[in-house]
């Protein structure tokens, strides 16, 4: 046998264990709560691995969105200063160095260009010095040395300059743009430059913001402290320090999540600008408040739930169903195997009783026989001293032999071969001709009997004299259940298309309920006394020529208010259904 | 009027001849034969009963091979089956009417009855012998 390991046993019921526990209510709340846990982990696994792979599948479109944006304004950002870049270069090499420091001129181009760029500050010359020989702009910053500023340094090594943000000399934030040129005449490099307004920066990054997007701005790192380059709805205006360390990764966007200035949860991609000491930062909320996210995440917490939700109910019911059913299929199953260990009893004790009857019957024949013989010589032979006592006494012995004789002949009744003769029966009519033979028997002992015959019953095929045999018995049997004054009622109704039900009900005293499991057993009898003692053998008979006419017998009894019979026939006899035919029993003689 | 002459068959020999012995006491002229072999060869030897009393279950050839024989050799002799099995069994049950057995009688028989129906019997093989049948 193979033996199933422990797990698996604690989750089904040994089938060791089954006939021990076959009835046990515990064994039942076990297997529902079992199949209740398989069947719901069999739904929520993949439930929740569908989930999951939507959560990612949309967070990923969402990280891919992001990207694409952030590539987008990274591209639309470096446009705008090459473009600045384009226009510096265009006017310088347009003049030459001594027409940019002049003055007037310089002014000129300076109202020209600002016609065109708003957002420009102002324009300046610084020589190879680093001094600024014109400028011309809002401020005061003619002659001004930026030898030892970054942008001059960094122009006149690599050609062209982005700075960061500041407030420089003019106390307002700006950046600058310079771009290097070389003066053939003098042998010299000198620095065409221009202050950009940060609130130009500004507009021009809120024109390619989206809904899509919660901020966008740019940030430089200075030193160790990132500074806003431009406006943040989160971490404010420009020069704001900028609460995150940048990648060090320079090479494409980097896309990271952390927590936004209000806890939330954000996505952020970060992508550095050629060119330019600018980072550019792009955050979306998605998390909790972006509105595709939020509506997704709504979504799909809503399908989950009322999917897990009906679905539990759907196991919880459908596990109590299904256990329901194998409980009853179970108990059925008992209820017939009693029923077969019962009957198969009762064939049993039929066939040993029958045996025995025949086997005493012919002695008994005997007896009887010469027992008669002895009372035929007595009343032959004149008087003698013990005549008298003789003839009593063997009188005695003849009213034995003829109890004998009345049990035998039942017995062998009830074995003896007998087949079914089939025959059209109106049950009702059979009732009230049953009734015929009892009802003086009734009237002598003032039993009241009413008949309470269903209209319309079907035609039953069946057995005539069986059926007679059958009611005649339960009705004297009920007749005998009453003293005086009762009363019995036969009723007769159509219990389904293929069955009907007789039943036999009295008001007498009912059978006390430790005997009821036993009244189908031969011999067993109540009426132990007086002139109605009883060979026990009639409920027993009965009980045999029901089954052999496929039919069923039961009784509910309750001491002291009476007892009912219900007798169920088949409208059809099945032959093959006999219970009982002893003809190869060799019984017949 | 002479007596009526009973053939009484059962291979129980105490059963039969006690039998024999009151059926006696009421006036039949009763053999007790205790196998059918020789009631068979008595009846053959033309000693013919008007009634026989014929026990069903017998050793080697039971009663109703027996009734088949009688019948076959005589019609007109009348024969009641003796069962020891099932009251008041209908000759149907056993299968003898066919056969043509008067009545099917169960063991241990009430003398009264059975004189009654030996009585019976007699009538019936009379009326037979009337119209001519047999013999």
């Amino acid at each position: 046998m193979i033996r199933k390991p422990g797990w698996m046993k604690r989750i089904f019921f040994d089938v060791e264990d089954y006939h021990k526990t076959m009835t046990s209510p515990e064994r039942y709340n076990r297997f529902r709560r079992t199949l209740f846990l398989v069947m719901t982990a069999t739904f929520l696994i993949p439930l929740i691995l569908t989930t999951m792979l939507s959560y990612y599948a949309y967070r990923s479109q969402m990280l891919t969105n992001l990207r694409w944006n952030a590539e987008s304004a990274k591209r639309t950002i470096e446009a705008f200063l090459t473009e600045l870049q384009t226009v510096l270069a265009y006017t310088a090499n347009e003049h030459t160095y001594e027409e940019l420091v002049d003055q007037d001129k310089l002014n000129k181009l300076y109202h020209r260009l600002k016609s065109h760029y708003p957002g420009l500050v102002d324009l300046g010359i610084i020589d190879h010095e680093g001094i600024q020989r014109a400028y011309a702009g809002p401020f005061d910053l003619l002659g001004k040395d930026y030898s030892d500023r970054k942008c001059f340094k960094v122009v006149s090594s690599s050609k062209t300059f982005i700075g960061s943000v500041e407030m420089g000399y003019r106390k307002v934030p700006h950046f600058a743009i310079a771009v290097s040129f070389f003066n053939t005449d003098a042998g010299q490099n000198w620095v065409f430059r221009t202050s950009i307004d940060v609130t130009t920066l500004d507009k021009y990054i809120d024109k390619i913001s989206t809904g899509a997007l919660s901020d966008i701005f740019l940030v430089s790192r200075n030193g160790d402290a990132p500074l806003l380059q431009s406006s943040s709805l989160q971490y404010g205006p420009p020069l704001s320090p900028y609460p995150f360390e940048l990648p060090d990764n320079r090479i494409g966007i980097t896309i990271t999540e952390d927590r936004g200035v209000w806890d939330y949860v954000v996505l952020k991609a970060v992508s550095y600008i050629e060119g330019t000491p600018w980072a550019l930062v792009l955050l979306k909320h998605g998390y909790l408040y972006g509105k595709d996210w939020s509506f997704f995440k709504a979504r799909l917490f809503f399908i989950v739930m009322i999917s897990t939700i009906l679905a539990l109910l759907v196991i919880l019911r459908i596990t109590g169903l299904f256990v329901s059913r194998i409980r009853e299929a179970d108990e059925k199953r008992e209820t017939m195997l009693a029923e077969v260990e019962h009957t198969s009893k009762l064939a049993s004790i039929g066939r040993l009783a029958a045996g025995v009857a025949h086997e005493i019957n012919n002695p008994l024949a005997i007896i009887s026989a010469k027992t008669g013989l002895i009372m035929d010589l007595l009343e032959l032979s004149e008087d003698f001293k013990y005549k008298a006592k003789i003839s009593s006494e063997i009188h005695g012995t003849s009213d034995a032999v003829e109890r004998c004789k009345v049990i035998t002949h039942r017995l062998l009744g009830f074995a003896r071969r007998m087949d079914v003769t089939l025959e059209s029966i109106n049950i009702n009519s059979l009732m009230r001709e049953v009734l015929g033979f009892l009802d003086k028997e009734a009237l002598y002992r003032g039993i009241h009997v009413d008949m309470n015959l269903g209209e319309s019953l079907p035609i039953i095929e069946s057995d005539r004299g069986q059926l007679q045999q059958i009611f005649l018995n339960l009705i004297n049997n009920a007749i005998d259940a009453i003293d005086t004054d009762g009363r019995v009622t036969i009723s007769t109704k159509l219990r389904d298309k293929n069955s009907i039900q007789v039943d036999v009900i009295d008001n007498g005293k009912g059978i006390p309920q430790e005997i009821i499991s036993h009244i189908f057993e031969p011999f067993f009898t109540t009426k132990d006394s007086g002139a109605k003692r009883g060979t026990g053998l009639g409920l027993f008979i009965t009980y045999g020529i029901i089954k052999k006419l496929g039919g069923q017998i039961s009784v509910r009894s309750s001491v002291g208010v009476g007892t009912t019979f219900s007798v169920i026939l088949p409208t059809k006899i099945s032959l093959s259904g006999r219970a009982y035919d002893v003809e190869s029993e060799g019984f017949v003689s | 009027m002479s007596k009526v002459k009973v053939l009484l068959v059962d291979d129980e020999v105490e059963f039969a001849t006690t039998l024999a012995e009151r059926l006696n006491i009421r006036g039949f002229e009763t053999t007790a034969c205790f196998c059918t072999e020789d009631a068979l060869a008595l009846i053959h030897a033309k000693d013919i009963p008007d009634v026989v009393l014929l026990d069903l279950k017998m050793p080697r050839m039971d009663g109703m091979e027996t009734l088949k024989e009688i019948k076959k050799y005589n019609p007109t002799i009348e024969v009641i089956m003796l069962t020891g099995h099932g009251a008041g069994v209908p000759l149907s049950a056993v299968g003898s009417e066919k056969h043509g057995a008067f009545d099917c009688v169960m063991k241990p028989a009430d003398i009264n009855e059975l004189t009654s129906k030996i009585n019976q019997a007699m009538v019936k093989r009379q009326n037979a012998i009337n119209k001519g049948e047999g013999e």
